[in-house]
């Protein structure tokens, strides 16, 4: 017999209570590599599948100070060491001054860190994910809502989990090949 | 309508509140027999201290509707768990009317434009008499009915509305809540700054800053979401809230407070870079005055505890979502807001930086006279709406609400 490796179980439900449900379940069923899929960001469902984490938060919190030090840097290096300047007889460190940029400069290496870290975090730009192999599988960004169990967890059995899956009555199931 | 989630009367506010009610009367009675005697023998003292402490309070009350008012346009669960407390404070506008009364009787003590004839400096005496049409007893009075007004008729529709929903026939008033919502907010906005000028500002009548108005407009916002933070530890102690407060309402309000903390220092700020970089003499003396004699160090404890140290603990998300953790910093943020007031009122009085008995004794007997009164509306009515249709959301059971 022929055997393609297989990359995990998908289960296809159509609400987003039943995904979280059988999230739960499955997370506490002690399946621990799995994943899930919706149209639309569920807090609840990170919770569910183990996952309380991320580091964007310190990516984007690195990112905002490192910004708001180039920013006062960029200003005092200009202001005081290259190319001084009195203005109305102010200091050259004019501090005051400077907060706006450095302001700004805070916000946008944050946000640039937001969206970079989160890609990079996330392994994307991705050419090749086994997911889209189940055709069912482009509902995701629909109305569907997909749980998948990898079959990396040790605790995955192509017969066992199927049948696991098939207690929370998803509307399909699916092998996913790799 | 499906069935009832909860049942009004189960909403009610837990009964302690009536305890603390009478506890705090006890003790604002007391304590402003204590500071009405102090300000017979030194009204100039007890009207400097009053004034700050009304301005503290009266924050309270009208941030409290302002929100209120935001909730009624926006939707959304972390208002409508907040929304009675919100009420409640609102409520106390009547209570804060009354306490203008001693302000007019107290004017002379506190605002230099009342008696233009005692001022010595030539200039000041000249420009008294050119803004004389605008900084006259009579006009600071009519004006104060006017602003007062207003915000005694918002708050009483308001409450009127909300009241319908507490009893059967059910009656949709979301649609009436926005009509008024809107332009009152605008309403706001247009009296608080002219309030502010007439009672805090123009206490240094030869100085003006346009954006100072919005420093006191921001402060009173985040002094009513910190109340409310307060509020609602207290009563999730107690059922109904330790049923209905989830940490998602809590996180909503942890990054209202992070915003409002965040908009005070944009405010506080751009008026301080604008003067600073004009450093024209008659802007700079209101800064002048507040970095010596010791009212540079409250500057200074400004920002590191009315901004720096609040914005860093609340980039936090597990500490926006503990209401445990949260309630210490709007406990924090009150006094903080106090601080605030009270550089920004006080400096004008002394140049170098006192604390009178008056600054702290008015506040707490003015406190305990309000939270009193507070309590007593709380208690008049159930803590949310059963009746109102967007209230599902908050009454339903946590665990359905998990999605």
């Amino acid at each position: 017999m022929k055997h393609t490796p297989v990359y995990g179980l998908m289960a296809e439900f159509d609400n987003p209570e039943a995904v979280v449900h059988a999230a739960r379940k499955t997370y506490e069923a002690g399946y621990k590599k799995i994943d899930a899929y919706s149209p639309f960001p569920i807090e609840a469902l990170s919770e569910a599948i183990g996952f309380h984490y991320n580091f964007v938060p310190l990516v984007v919190l690195i990112g905002g100070i490192l910004g708001g030090l180039s920013g006062f840097a960029l200003q005092y290096w200009i202001h005081v060491i290259n190319y001084p300047v009195v203005v109305g007889g102010r200091p050259l460190n004019s501090w005051p001054a400077f907060i706006v940029v450095t302001f700004e400069m805070t916000i946008l290496f944050a946000g640039i860190s937001a969206v970079f870290g989160m890609l990079a975090l996330n392994g994307l730009p991705m050419p090749y994910h086994p997911v889209f192999n189940v055709p069912r599988f482009a509902l995701a960004s629909k109305d569907r809502f997909f749980l998948i169990v990898f079959s990396s967890d040790p605790r995955y059995n192509a017969l066992e989990t199927r049948r696991f899956l098939e207690s929370f009555s998803p509307r399909s199931i699916s092998e996913v090949p790799s | 309508m499906s069935a009832l989630l909860w049942k009004p009367e189960d909403l009610l506010a837990p009964p302690i509140v009536k305890v603390y009610q009478r506890r705090f009367l006890i003790a604002g009675v007391v304590a402003s027999v204590i500071v009405i005697i102090g300000g017979f023998f030194q009204p100039r003292v007890f009207f400097r201290g009053y004034l700050i402490s009304f301005m503290d309070w009266l924050g309270v009350a009208l941030g409290s509707m302002v929100i209120l008012m935001l909730r009624h346009l926006t939707k959304g669960g972390w208002g409508m768990i907040i929304r009675r407390i919100q009420g409640a404070a609102m409520r106390t506008i009547p209570l804060m009317t009354v306490f203008f009364i001693p302000l007019i009787f107290g004017a002379r003590y506190l605002y230099i434009w009342t008696q233009p004839d005692k001022v010595s400096d030539p200039h000041l005496r000249k420009h008294l008499e050119e803004v004389s049409s605008y900084l006259s007893l009579k006009g600071f009075v009519l004006r104060a009915l006017v602003y007062f007004a207003i915000w005694n008729l918002l708050s009483y529709l308001l409450t009127k509305w909300s009241k319908e929903q507490d009893t059967p026939p059910v009656r949709d008033n979301s649609q009436r809540f926005k009509v008024l919502s809107g332009p009152g907010i605008i309403l706001y906005g247009f009296t608080i700054s002219f309030a502010a000028i007439d009672w805090v500002m123009s206490l240094d009548p030869s100085w003006f800053s346009t954006i100072y108005p919005l420093i006191i407009l921001i402060g009173e916002v985040l002094s009513a979401f910190c109340f409310a933070i307060v509020v609602e530890r207290v009563l999730f102690n107690y059922r109904p809230m330790s049923e209905l407060l989830k940490p998602e309402y809590v996180h909503d309000h942890g990054k209202f407070m992070l915003t409002f903390i965040m908009v005070w220092a944009y405010f506080s700020f751009s008026q301080w870079l604008i003067i600073w970089a004009g450093d024209l003499p008659e802007e700079i003396s209101f800064y002048l005055r507040r970095i010596n004699g010791g009212w540079g160090w409250v500057a200074i404890a400004l920002v590191l505890f009315h901004f720096a140290m609040p914005f860093i603990l609340l980039l936090s998300r597990p500490f926006k979502r503990d209401i445990t953790r949260l309630v210490w910093l709007a406990v924090w943020m009150l006094f903080m807001r106090y601080v605030d007031l009270f550089w920004l009122a006080e400096a004008n009085f002394s140049e170098t930086f006192t604390v009178t008995w008056a600054d702290i004794a008015v506040p707490i007997a003015m406190g305990c006279l309000w939270l009193a009164y507070f309590c007593r509306n709380l208690s008049s009515m159930p803590l949310v709406p059963a009746y109102d249709s967007f209230a599902s959301e908050v009454l339903e059971p946590a665990h359905e609400h998990s999605v």
